[in-house]
C-alpha cells in the first residue's frame, strides 16, 4: 500500500510546517512588538505592566547565589558548618537556575504534552533527569579532573560530544513522536470526515478510513527493520495484533518509527490491558459507531513497564547534558581539596532543578487535562483538537533539539 | 458532533494557544557563568590615528580555577606567565568567534578588529587575566570612539574596574574618557518591569542592557 504510506508521511509533514508557520508568524509579531515605542530597546522606560518582573528577578538573583558559592567552598574549608549555608544555597541557586535557561523544562513539557503522560510520570521525569545530569557532572569532573587530571580544555571537549549527543536524542525522540502522533491526528480527521459521512447515511466507513474497499479491514504495509514489508490485516471484528494467533512476534521489532493503529469494529472488546507488556507508540482510536468502548486515551496504559523504557530515553536526553555551573563549582570544590562539598552542591542543585522542571511539567500536563476536559475526550472535534496539540507539542521536540544541535540556542553554552 | 459547543472549542482554543504560548516562548535565557573586570586603554599613535584597544580582564576565581585545571606549574596554585601561554593563545582564538565582545564605532562608522596581538595571561590572587591588543583593521584619526563591551547572550558579565577602568594611551591630552557602568540598580528595576514576552523576545540580545560604554572625545 504505497500510496498509504506515502500519505503517512506527508501529512506529519505539512502538520509540522503549518505549527512552523504559526511560530514564524507570532515570532514576527514579537519583533513587531519589540520595535514599538514601548520595547525595551527605547530609552523611554517601558510602561509599568501588570505582569510581575518574575524572570527579571529569578536573573538577578541566581547570579547571585551563583556568585556566592565560590566563597562558601572556601568558607567551608576553614569552619565546617559553612558546608551547611554551601549546600543550602546551591538548593536554591538549582530551583531559580532551572527556572532560566536550559535543563530540559520546555523539553519535557512537550514531550509530556504530546505524550499522553500523567504528572505522576512527569515529577519521576523531571526528577530523573536532574539527578542524571547533576551525575554526569560529577563523573564528568571525577573522571577528566581529577582521575586524569585533564585541563579545561579536555573537559570542555567532552562535555560538547555529551552535549551534541544529548540534543541528537532530542531529535530522535521528537521524530519519532511527531510521526505515532502525526498518525494518530491524521486518522482523527479521517474518522471526523468519515462519521461526517455516516451522518448523511451513507456507509462510506471504511473506505473513508483506510482507502481500502469495505470489508476488507483496515490494510497497512509497513516497513521493517529487517527489510521485509509485512501486512497487517485488522480484520472488521477483532484486532489481531498483538494477541497471541499474530503470526510474528512484535518484541524483536523495533517499533519506534511506526506507530500500530487499532481501528475497532463494531464489536471490539474494550480491554486493553495486553498492550503493557510491549513498548509500541500506539495510538488507541476508537471507533465509537456502535457504541463500543467509548473511553478517551488511557494514560495508565501508558505507564506501563513497556512505558518506563520509552521515558527512559527522555530522562536520558534531558539529563545528559551537565550543567556549567555544576561543573565549575567542583572544579572549584576540587582545587579548594572538597571535592565531596563540591559533590553535595552539585546534587543539592539538582534537587533545586528537580522541584522546578517538577513544577512546570505538572502544569503543562494539568493544562492539557484541562483541553482535553474542555474539549470532551469523546467529541470528535474536540479530540481531533488534542491529538493536533499533541503533534504541535511532538513538533516543538523536534524544533528545540534542532535549534540545540544547530547552536541557535546559547542558553547553556558551555564555556 | 451535537454534544460539542462552540463555547467549549473557543474555550478550548483559548487553552492550547496559552499552552503554546508558554512552550513556545524561546529558552534561551542565560545568567553569567564567567564574570569579568577589566581594564581597559585605547591605544593611539603620536599622530594621533586610533591604532586598536588593549585590554586587560580579569576572571572570577571559579573561573580561574576551572581554565587552569591540569595545567602544569612548578608551584602547585601558582602558574607563570609562561604555564599559561598556551592557554591565553586558547582564550584569544575562542575570543574571536564572540568578535571579542568589543564593539567599536569611530566617528559614528562600525570599526572591526583584526587578530588580537601581544595576547599573555597572569595569575595572580588565584585570578587569571587576560591581556591583549586588539588592532583596528583600518586605523583612523578619530574624533568620537564609541565603545561597548558585553556578551549578547550575558554568559559572561562584563564590568569596569572601579581605579582605571579605562585609559588613553599616546591620546592628546585634550581628549576626554567618560565611562558608563550600567547601573545595578537601575537595570534590576528595568528588568523587574519587563514582562515575561518583552524579557524572552529581548533575551537574545540581553547583554546588552549589561552593556559598558565608553566615549572618547578628541577635539
Amino acid at each position: 500500500m504505497p500510496v498509504i504510506s506515502r500519505r503517512r508521511w506527508q501529512a506529519p509533514l505539512a502538520l509540522c510546517l503549518g505549527v512552523l508557520a504559526v511560530l514564524v508568524v507570532s515570532a514576527g509579531l514579537a519583533d513587531a512588538l519589540a520595535q514599538s515605542p514601548f520595547g525595551v530597546r527605547t530609552p523611554a522606560p517601558p510602561p509599568a505592566s501588570a505582569e510581575t518582573g518574575l524572570v527579571g528577578w529569578v536573573l538577578a538573583q541566581q547570579a547571585q547565589f551563583y556568585r556566592s558559592l565560590s566563597g562558601l567552598i572556601r568558607a567551608a574549608k576553614a569552619d565546617g558548618t559553612a558546608m551547611w549555608t554551601l549546600f543550602g544555597v546551591s538548593f536554591v541557586y538549582g530551583i531559580l537556575h532551572a527556572a532560566g535557561p536550559g535543563h530540559g523544562k520546555a523539553v519535557i513539557s512537550s514531550y509530556l504534552i504530546a505524550n499522553e503522560e500523567t504528572w505522576r510520570r512527569g515529577i519521576v521525569l523531571s526528577f530523573a533527569s536532574a539527578l542524571l545530569q547533576a551525575l554526569v557532572a560529577i563523573a564528568v569532573v571525577a573522571v577528566a579532573a581529577v582521575a586524569l587530571n585533564a585541563t579545561a580544555a579536555t573537559m570542555t571537549e567532552a562535555v560538547r560530544w555529551i552535549e551534541t549527543a544529548s540534543y541528537a536524542l532530542i531529535v530522535v525522540i521528537g521524530v519519532r513522536l511527531v510521526l505515532t502522533k502525526g498518525r494518530g491526528f491524521l486518522r482523527a480527521v479521517r474518522e471526523q470526515r468519515a462519521e461526517a459521512g455516516a451522518d448523511g447515511g451513507a456507509l462510506v466507513l471504511a473506505p473513508a478510513l483506510s482507502g481500502v474497499p469495505a470489508g476488507t479491514g483496515f490494510l497497512h504495509a509497513e516497513p521493517h527493520r529487517d527489510g521485509l514489508a509485512r501486512s497487517h490485516v485488522h480484520g472488521s471484528a477483532i484486532h489481531a495484533e498483538p494477541a497471541a494467533a499474530e503470526p510474528h512476534d512484535h518484541a524483536h521489532h523495533d517499533h519506534a518509527h511506526h506507530g500500530h493503529d487499532h481501528h475497532h469494529g463494531s464489536a471490539c472488546a474494550c480491554g486493553h490491558a495486553h498492550h503493557n507488556d510491549h513498548d509500541h507508540a500506539h495510538d488507541h482510536h476508537h471507533h465509537d459507531h456502535d457504541g463500543c468502548c467509548s473511553h478517551g486515551p488511557a494514560p495508565a496504559e501508558l505507564a506501563g513497564p513497556g512505558g518506563w523504557s520509552r521515558g527512559l530515553a527522555a530522562i536520558v536526553a534531558v539529563g545528559l547534558r551537565p550543567c556549567s555551573g555544576a561543573i565549575l563549582v567542583l572544579v572549584f570544590a576540587l582545587s579548594q581539596g572538597l571535592f565531596w562539598a563540591g559533590v553535595g552542591s552539585t546534587l543539592l542543585m539538582g534537587l533545586g532543578t528537580a522541584l522546578t522542571v517538577s513544577g512546570i511539567a505538572t502544569l503543562a500536563v494539568g493544562a492539557k487535562g484541562v483541553a482535553s476536559r474542555l474539549a470532551g475526550a469523546k467529541d470528535g472535534r474536540g479530540a481531533l483538537m488534542v491529538r493536533g496539540l499533541e503533534v504541535a507539542a511532538a513538533c516543538a521536540v523536534v524544533l528545540f533539539g534542532l535549534a540545540l544541535l544547530g547552536g541557535y540556542m546559547a542558553s547553556e553554552r558551555m564555556i | 458532533m451535537t454534544s460539542c459547543s462552540t463555547a467549549r472549542l473557543r474555550g478550548l482554543l483559548a487553552v492550547l494557544v496559552l499552552a503554546a504560548c508558554t512552550l513556545l516562548a524561546p529558552p534561551a535565557r542565560a545568567h553569567p557563568h564567567v564574570w569579568v573586570v577589566m581594564k581597559n586603554a585605547l591605544v593611539v599613535a603620536p599622530d594621533g590615528t586610533v591604532t586598536g584597544v588593549r585590554n586587560a580582564w580579569t576572571f572570577d576565581d571559579m573561573f580561574s580555577t576551572y581554565a587552569t585545571q591540569g595545567i602544569p606549574s612548578k608551584t602547585p596554585g601558582a602558574f607563570t606567565r609562561d604555564d599559561l601561554k598556551d592557554l591565553a593563545e586558547v582564550n584569544v582564538t575562542s575570543l574571536k568567534e564572540f568578535d571579542f565582545f568589543t564593539y567599536a564605532k569611530l566617528d559614528g562608522k562600525t570599526a572591526s578588529f583584526t587578530d588580537p596581538v601581544d595576547a599573555w595571561l597572569e595569575f595572580h590572587d588565584s585570578r587569571l587575566t587576560l591581556h591583549f591588543t586588539l588592532p583596528l583593521k583600518t586605523p583612523v584619526k578619530a574624533r568620537t570612539i564609541d565603545l561597548e563591551v558585553y556578551d549578547p547572550t550575558y554568559f559572561v558579565d562584563f564590568s569596569f574596574a572601579e581605579e582605571t577602568p579605562f585609559t588613553l594611551a599616546g591620546a592628546p591630552a585634550a581628549c576626554t574618557v567618560s565611562v558608563h557602568k550600567p547601573d545595578d540598580a537601575a537595570l534590576t528595576k528595568k528588568i523587574q518591569r519587563m514582562t515575561e514576552a518583552q524579557f524572552a523576545e529581548e533575551m537574545s540580545n540581553v547583554g546588552e542592557l549589561f552593556g559598558n560604554k565608553v566615549m572618547v572625545r578628541c577635539p
